[in-house]
């Protein structure tokens, strides 16, 4: 069975702002959530310009100033937090990976673990 | 007409806060800083200037998104400025401004300055690795790592690489108009260039990209040596900031590297022990690739030892 991996409360994520999620020993997330209009949108931490490249200048940090774009700060990258396009930079037109998010009625912000195939849940 | 090498890259950026919090993190010092900007400084004086975005004494960007607004490059005499004026002078417009440095335009349409050169003499020595019977070793009972030690410092401003449209011309304007030279290239990508004045692998990559990628790909700093470099790199990481590619040792220039996100939309570099070269070297070609780009690459861990508490199966999956 895929398994629903819990990842925060929908009360710990801010408006306009991201949480990365699943830090590796290298300190980068597997993904991050930006919420945006209270929507939550979920995004793999990796740039499409280089192949998984991680996307934050610092842990949590995915949003240009102007908290109008998620941004890969190799090359600085934006990209619309809602539908994941690139519309600046080296991978103009590209899109980020989705991540599928669940929020249950207790407000636990989950998602799809396809890592966790099989696995007992 | 002798250039010496970079002495400052100035940034317009709109979180001058979080920038300046950034490079002081990689080590470098905070020198008259305010929520306006203000100059970051390596051990030997060379550094990054931030200012706001919209500073009016700034140049224009390149665009793209690119927050690099000028480069300040040294050179050894007030002749080599006088010459570097007269050359310029040719074909574009030459600003001299109030500080006596001058400033133009590459043809990539990079604002360059050139400044007689401000660069400290600084004593340092570099890494030494002990080995029985070598003259070159560490004094005795000098320690070669100090987990104990303060910020690590960069001692001096090394290169910058430009994404740049059309990487022929961008060639031909640093060396046949400011006097560098090729030291190696990348095959289809694009040449270091070493400035007249200056015997180190590079101060300049240049790398042909489509127009629209026009910018920065990464700047950086000489540490000490590898064991500074990695020791920084590994407390750069613990405070947050993301590792892009290393560390590891370039071939071309053989400099050990780290590189990492940085909120200027290129990355930064760590770098440490760079080939030097002077015109007897002849400049090598190399397809560019995985294995022509570092002779080994490695990844940060956290630490671990092996001993009575190590987990039945070690520390491996």
């Amino acid at each position: 069975m895929n398994k629903f991996s819990p990842l925060c409360h929908v009360d710990d994520l801010e408006n306009d702002c991201t949480k990365g999620f699943l830090e590796n020993e290298n300190g980068q997330d597997a993904i991050f959530i930006v919420k945006k209009n209270g929507e939550l949108y979920g995004w793999k931490n990796a740039c499409p310009h280089v192949q998984g490249a991680p996307m934050a200048w610092r842990k949590d940090q995915y949003l240009n100033t102007q908290k109008t774009h998620l941004t890969c700060f190799a090359h600085g990258a934006l990209f619309d937090p809602t539908t994941g396009l690139c519309i600046q930079g080296p991978c103009l037109g590209k899109t980020l990976e989705k991540v599928e998010l669940f929020v249950s009625s207790e407000g636990i912000v989950s998602f799809l673990d396809l890592n966790n195939k099989n696995k007992e849940s | 007409m002798k250039v010496v090498g970079l002495e400052t890259i100035i940034f317009g950026v709109d979180d001058i806060p979080s920038c300046a919090t950034f490079l002081t993190d990689y080590g470098l010092i905070p020198v008259d800083v305010t929520d306006e900007g203000g100059r970051f400084e390596a051990l030997d004086g060379t550094g990054v200037v931030l200012a706001k975005t919209e500073d009016p004494s700034l140049p224009a960007s390149v665009g793209n998104g690119c927050m690099m607004r000028k480069t300040i490059m040294g050179v050894a005499d007030q002749q080599s400025l006088d010459d570097l004026y007269a050359e310029l002078s040719k074909d574009r417009a030459v600003e001299t401004l109030a500080d006596g440095s001058i400033e133009s335009h590459d043809d990539s349409g990079f604002a360059i300055g050139f400044q007689i050169s401000k660069k400290k003499q600084i004593n340092l020595v570099g890494e030494i690795s002990n080995l029985p019977g070598s003259p070159f070793q560490r004094p005795v009972n000098q320690l070669g790592v100090d987990v104990d030690a303060e910020q690590i410092r960069p001692i001096s401003l090394s290169h910058i690489v430009y994404f740049v449209p059309d990487v022929k011309k961008a060639e031909a304007f640093y060396v046949e108009r400011l006097g560098f030279r090729c030291t190696d290239r990348f095959e289809d990508i694009g040449p270091f260039l070493q400035p007249s004045g200056s015997l180190e692998h590079h101060t300049h990559f240049l790398i042909g990209a489509p127009p629209f990628m026009q910018g920065v790909e990464h700047f950086t700093f000489h540490f000490s040596g590898p064991t500074e470099l990695m020791q920084n790199g590994e407390r750069f990481i613990k405070k947050g900031y993301q590792a892009f590619w290393g560390p590891g040792r370039h071939i071309l220039g053989s400099n050990w590297f780290w590189y990492f996100n940085s909120p200027f939309a290129c990355h930064i570099e760590m770098d440490a022990d760079m080939d030097l070269h002077d015109k007897n070297w002849t400049p090598r070609v190399s397809p560019m690739g995985a294995d022509a780009s570092q002779a080994f690459l490695m990844r940060n861990r956290e630490k671990w030892a092996p001993g009575a508490d190590t987990p039945h199966n070690g520390d491996y999956e």
